[in-house]
This record gives C-alpha cells, structure tokens and sequence, in this order.
C-alpha cells in the first residue's frame, strides 16, 4: 500500500521533478510516504486486534494457569510460551498477582523471534531452536501484553489476577 | 515481504536518528569532514559489532554467559545515554558560539578531539545494537530460502525497508538546511535527550529484571502508577516505536517513574550549570577579544 501511494505520487508529480526544485519535492514526497505510513500503520493495528488467536493453556480449578514442570526451575511458579513463526503459544496465561514468576521461552518455528513486552519489560531475541529464561517481577492484577517483535500482528496476553 | 520490510525499517529508524541528527548538525561545521569520518567509521564499526553480537545470539560463540551478558546489555545501554546528553551538551557549546559568530579560539578551547569519540561510540552503539538483531533476523530468514523468486523478494524487501528508514534521514538533512538552525537545533535536542530517557529506563529495566530480580525492593517500585493502555498501548506497533524513542510506559511502574525522574532531573541541572559555565566563559573570552 505504501509502495502504491509513493509510486503513484511520483507518477503525479514527476513534471515538478524537474520544472521546481528537488527539495521540494523532495519534502512533498517525504511528507505522502509519512502520511501512508501512518495509515498503513493504523491498518496493521486494527488487524492486529481482530488476528488474536485464541490458544490458551488449561486452567486449573481456581482459574490459573497451569505451571510448567522443569527440575531445573523450582524456586519460582514457571511458566512456558513457545513461539512459532509470529504464533504464540499459549496466547493467554493467567497468573496470581503480586507474585514474582519466571517465563520458559522457546522458539519452535523456523524462524527467529523476538519476544516482546514493554508492559512486562522484556525483550529477548531467539533464533531458531533457543530457549531463554525469564523472571518477570510481580505484577499488579490487570492484563499485560506479550508479542513476537519481528511478526507483531499477533499479541499474547498475561492476566494477572488475585489469588482469591 | 511485509515482515521483512516492517522489521528492517523498525530497527533501522533508531540508529538513522542519531546518525542523521549528528551528520545534518555537522554540515554547519567548518570540520565537518573530519566529523564525517569519524561518524563513518563509527557506523562501520557498528555493523562489526552487530555482527560479534549475533555471533553470540545465534549460539556460534559464547563468550559471555547469561549474566554476563545482561550486563553487557545494561552497560552498553547506559554508556549510550550517557553519551546522548554528551553530544547535546557538546551541541549546545557548538550552537552558541555559531550564533555569537565568536572566533574559532574559544570553540578550541572548549573541545578537544576527545570529543569526536564521543561520536564514534555513539554512532557505533546505536547501528550496533539494533543492528544485531536484524542481522540475526535477517540470517534466520535467509536459511529458510530456497527457489530464486524468493530470494529476489527478499532482497527487494530488505531494500525497500532500508530505503523507508533513509527517508527519516533525508527529512532530518532537509530540515537542517530549510528550518532555521535554532529551530532545527531546539527540536533535534529535544529528540535526542528524550531517546537517551528510553535507553536509560530500558537500561534500568533490564536491571531491574536481570540483576536484581533476585532481591525484593520495596513493594511501591513494582506497582504501576496509572495505566493508559486503553489510550494507546505500548504493545500497539505505533506504541512500541514511541517506546523506543520515547521512554513512553501505557502503565508505568514506580521504577520506571524513579528511573525516568532521576535521569531529567541529572539533565536539566548539568544543562543549568553547563549554561551557567559557558555564559562565563565566553564572556571571558569575548573580553579578551574586545
């Protein structure tokens, strides 16, 4: 779409191109791919929200989620997100509030990703096959989001609620 | 395509703002050429240093362990910042004396040529960090290739992305040349002091959640403050890039409030007592010529 409007406006104004000066034109053509820009950004947002895959892992009785078992992690309640070339799985986790966990993070796709949240200040970036880990500090009860930074049209969504 | 495009273009958008306010702001300098080289061989050595860092991410080489490199990642963050409000106070001295016209003496005797390392770094940190990952992002996707059609489609899209993030670098030259240099000069600061601010409270962030994630600190620095994801997310595409560029948190923490407190806080009074300082200074100097 971007290359669409850009291309068409060089077609509409290329006369000027030569006949008035190139900063100007230059700066009228920075100003149209600024202003798609925006417009495609504001498309890839709004598809965003629709695309959220509804994944989530199973929830035990009082509505959490369940933990992930690893004998190598047994301090903290572990948590595991895989993702797969921009899908993430689970899509959805609900953990108690106020409570320090840690997240497993693989990459299982072909691709390498990027895991991503500014909410949980995290940013991890892994090639195919790898596999971090991360503690994510205690959070207030709210929703926080997680996403793949090199596919962001998907997000994942960290519930956090009271242990009740 | 899109996904190769949109991330090339991300990534690069940072390391072009630095580069590109630091190049415009260097052709008003009658060492401009010397600048330039210096800012060059800073980009260069950052592709050298993206490329070691994805050595280590793709799992090559592991010269520095998960500890070791969430430091690296903290320092290498920190210094960076610390270099932005560096470059602006430099900047600052620079502004000043183009404005009174003074002779090149006093400038001579406010920086010496330390101060082009300060650019060096600066340029080398900021291609080589962001850089990495698109390397390693890049390399990724390149092994999933396999006909020619696609291998044409990937390097339009690279190029494509690339040619999207120079157009912020053209606009900033464009601007330096058409606005008025207080003008250019005001917003580009501004600009800058606020991305030292992001990389600042990442810097801390990582911190926060490296480091230190074994300690428990006070109960109010982890709660958030207020939350305005409902206005715009961090998580949302034009979100994440004013996080970047920005500092900008949709629900901020107490840290996060500290942390961005203390570092406009240090700025504002180093940028008074620098004022303060030159105003003297090139009275003197005035003096002297008068």
């Amino acid at each position: 779409m971007l290359l669409c409007e850009s291309s068409v406006f060089i077609i509409l104004h290329y006369k000027q191109f030569f006949t008035d000066n190139i900063w100007i034109f230059l700066m009228k053509f920075t100003q149209t791919v600024f202003i798609a820009l925006f417009f495609a950004l504001i498309t890839t947002k709004s598809s965003a929200e629709t695309s959220q895959s509804t994944t989530s892992v199973e929830t035990d009785s009082n509505g959490f989620s369940q933990t992930f078992n690893d004998p190598r992690y047994t301090k903290l309640k572990t948590y595991l997100i895989e993702m797969k070339d921009g899908e993430l799985i689970p899509a959805q986790l609900v953990i108690p509030e106020k409570t320090k966990i840690r997240l497993v993070v693989r990459n299982i796709g072909n691709k390498p990703a990027e895991f991503e949240s500014n909410q949980l200040r995290q940013e991890k970036v892994l090639f195919m096959g790898a596999e971090t880990t991360l503690v994510i500090i205690p959070l207030d009860a709210g929703s926080y989001d997680y996403f793949d930074d090199f596919a962001p049209a998907t997000h994942g969504k960290i519930i956090v609620k009271a242990k009740g | 395509m899109g996904q190769t495009i949109f991330v090339v273009c991300r990534e690069s958008i940072e390391a072009l703002l630095v580069i590109g306010i630091l190049y415009a702001w260097m052709d008003g300098r009658a060492d401009a050429t010397t600048g330039k080289k210096w800012l060059f061989s800073g980009v260069l050595a950052g592709f050298g240093l993206a490329a070691l860092l994805t050595l280590t991410l793709i799992g090559v080489s592991d010269l520095l362990g998960g500890e070791g490199r969430a430091w690296f990642e903290i320092g290498m963050l920190a210094f960076a910042s610390a270099l932005i409000v560096q470059m602006v106070m430099w900047m600052r001295v620079h502004g000043r004396t183009l404005k009174k016209e003074l002779e090149t003496g006093l400038e001579k005797s406010l920086q010496g040529k330390k101060s082009w390392w300060g650019v060096f770094f600066l340029a080398m940190i900021a291609v080589g960090r962001e850089g990495s990952e698109t390397v390693m992002f890049l390399y990724g996707s390149l092994l999933q290739l396999g006909t020619l059609a696609s291998y044409i489609s990937f390097f339009t899209a690279v190029a494509i992305g690339l040619a999207l993030a120079m157009v912020l670098f053209y606009a900033l030259q464009i601007g330096g040349r058409f606005i008025s240099w207080k003008w250019f000069f005001r917003v580009t600061e501004i600009m800058l002091l606020f991305l030292g601010s992001a990389l600042f409270l990442t810097a801390s962030e990582k911190l926060l959640s490296g480091p230190l994630a074994a300690t428990d600190l006070p109960s109010w620095l982890y709660s958030n403050m207020w939350d305005m994801s409902s206005v715009l997310s961090d998580g949302s595409i034009f979100g994440n890039l004013l996080a970047s560029l920005f500092a900008y948190r949709s629900q901020p923490i107490g840290w996060d409030v500290a942390v961005l407190g203390t570092y406009w806080l240090v700025v504002m009074v180093i940028l008074k007592w620098q004022s303060k300082d030159k105003t003297i200074a090139i009275a003197q100097v005035t003096a002297e010529q008068v």
